[in-house]
């Protein structure tokens, strides 16, 4: 991607955490102008308003949405050149409809949004009364919800986590090490919600939800917004922030979304997503300093490191057993604690990291030495995403 | 939280492409979509066959024979029917007729110990709600 180079300039966050009682246009406003700030930005300077609002799973009632042309307005932004409040997988979906948008010409300066709010804690789906009204799904839900598929998790994580413990010999042990590593990083970072160490004695303590998978591998749902700004290169300079280049950037859909009929529970959009990635840049696995892959649940970040080659297939267990994600290892991951120890922000939070690990002075004792490329990967099954930025 | 189950799971909503899968189940037999030109089987059900692109496409019954594919023991209730009856095995098992033809069930009267992938199971049938009979799997 060396046409018309694209830089993320300016990042920031809402406050984040459970049922914050703000609305979704106050969490928007919140991290659209903290994005704004770190870029020594005004509204003047945007021309183009990409965002995701919603809940990944059942939402609860009353939630009021946040929708692109909007925010812009509230924030004195416009006339926009470019919008979009559509769909995608997670962050990825805004931040790759921001790219596009710049590098097609339509904008020069995107402000790009995810806002998520907390999904029904399981204690609030079982008070629904459901005996008073029969609940009835349509759709391809009608062919896995009367079997019980009622989580996401069951079909995103259980089953694929399962078949990779079955095919490859993997243990719940090397799920520990990737959650006790993932938390070790955690616990140097100011914004973590979870920061006190893990041992796996704490791993095996956390209760299954759905088998293999456990508390411990799940995100943390919250309510927050995220907010990355790109621009061109030619303008990326002029900001208050060091620039971070997207170097590659591709989007990959490989079936309709019910994650039971995939065609391999295992190897998805990932995969796709990897092999064109790779296609786009010279950069090669060896040269990223640090890779920040999609945390829903443990397994996915399993799934991207043997995708994208940083491990065989079918050894992302080992290799992480084996230290190579911790802090001090080969491949730092998830260098913010991920989105089991900062809060769900779907994905967004690791594009965050990626900029300021590249940024070089933001990050204390969690700083990559001499960053000059990450990777961050967003979602997984039938649609995912993934972007490789450099500091040059 | 509930304190009392509730009487029946989330029940499908057929719509007239779907039809055809819930009235073989109230029969007993499990009906899958299959296209008369290339002889296909499609599902979840489509207007169209993917390999042709053909649109005469007709049910079939199937053997009830498959083997496990992917599944997962849940443990935590996430909605008020299964208060009482986790765990619960969720799972996609390949039916015997197509590589990748493949349906979400539930495997039952099989010991946790036992489930493995490729586990050779067999259909059979539970009625969990008035009209309702779900095509659920065993170890053969």
């Amino acid at each position: 991607m060396s046409k018309n180079r694209v830089a993320a300039v300016g990042v920031g966050y809402s406050s984040t955490g459970r049922r914050l009682g703000l609305s979704s246009r106050q969490l928007a406003v919140q991290a659209a102008t903290a994005a704004m700030r770190d870029a020594g930005m005004t509204p003047k300077d945007i021309d183009g308003s990409t965002m995701l609002w919603g809940v990944a799973g059942a939402a609860p009632p009353g939630l009021d949405v946040a929708e692109s042309m909007d925010v812009a307005s509230m924030l004195g932004i416009g006339p926009l050149n470019f919008w979009n409040s559509g769909a995608g997988p997670a962050y990825i979906g805004p931040a790759i409809q921001a790219v596009a948008a710049i590098r097609a010409g339509f904008a020069h300066t995107v402000l790009s949004l995810r806002v998520i709010r907390q999904r029904m804690t399981a204690a609030e789906m079982l008070a629904e009364d459901t005996d008073a009204k029969r609940e009835y799904v349509d759709g391809d839900a009608q062919f896995v919800a009367p079997f019980g598929s009622v989580s996401p998790l069951q079909a995103i994580a259980g089953m694929p986590a399962q078949r990779h413990m079955d095919l490859y010999g993997t243990t719940e042990e090397h799920f520990g090490r990737h959650v006790i590593a993932q938390r070790e990083w955690a616990s140097h970072n100011p914004d973590a919600i979870f920061r006190q160490p893990l041992t796996l004695d704490d791993y095996f303590a956390a209760r299954y939800v759905s088998k293999p998978v456990r508390l411990l591998d799940c995100d943390y749902p919250v309510d927050s917004a995220s907010a990355i700004i790109y621009t061109t290169e030619e303008r990326a300079r002029d900001f208050a922030k060091k620039p971070a280049f997207v170097e590659a950037a591709t989007l990959s859909s490989v079936k309709y979304q019910t994650f039971e009929n995939l065609d391999d529970i295992l190897d998805n959009a990932p995969v796709h997503c990897a092999k064109t990635l790779w296609s786009r840049t010279d950069l090669r696995p060896k040269d990223i300093d640090c890779v920040q892959l999609y945390d829903g649940f443990t397994i996915i970040v399993f799934q991207w490191l043997e995708a994208l080659g940083f491990c065989g297939r079918g050894e992302a267990g080992p290799f992480v057993a084996e230290g190579n994600t911790a802090m001090g290892g080969s491949l730092p991951l998830n260098t913010d604690g991920g989105a089991c120890n900062v809060g769900r922000r779907h994905g967004a939070n690791f594009c965050i990291e990626a900029v300021r690990q590249l940024r070089g002075d933001e990050s204390g004792v969690r700083q990559v030495p001499n960053a000059k490329a990450a990777l961050w990967a967003n979602a997984v099954g039938s649609f995912s995403g993934a972007m490789i930025m450099t500091a040059e | 939280m509930a304190t009392q189950a509730a009487k029946y799971p989330p029940l499908p909503l057929p719509n007239p492409l779907t039809q055809f899968f819930w009235d073989g189940c109230r029969d007993r037999r499990l009906m899958i979509l299959r296209c008369q030109n290339c002889r296909f089987f499609v599902h979840y059900p489509r207007p169209v066959c993917p390999k042709c692109l053909s649109t005469e496409l007709a049910a079939e019954q199937v053997s009830g024979e498959g083997k496990l594919y992917g599944y997962t023991v849940t443990v935590q209730a996430f909605h008020p029917y299964y208060v009482d009856k986790v765990p619960y095995t969720l799972a996609v098992v390949e039916l015997a007729e197509q590589p990748g033809l493949r349906i979400t069930t539930n495997i039952v009267d099989t010991p946790e110990a036992a489930l493995r992938t490729d586990l050779p199971v067999r259909l059979t049938w539970r009625e969990v709600a008035p009209d309702l009979v779900l095509p659920m799997f065993a170890a053969a």
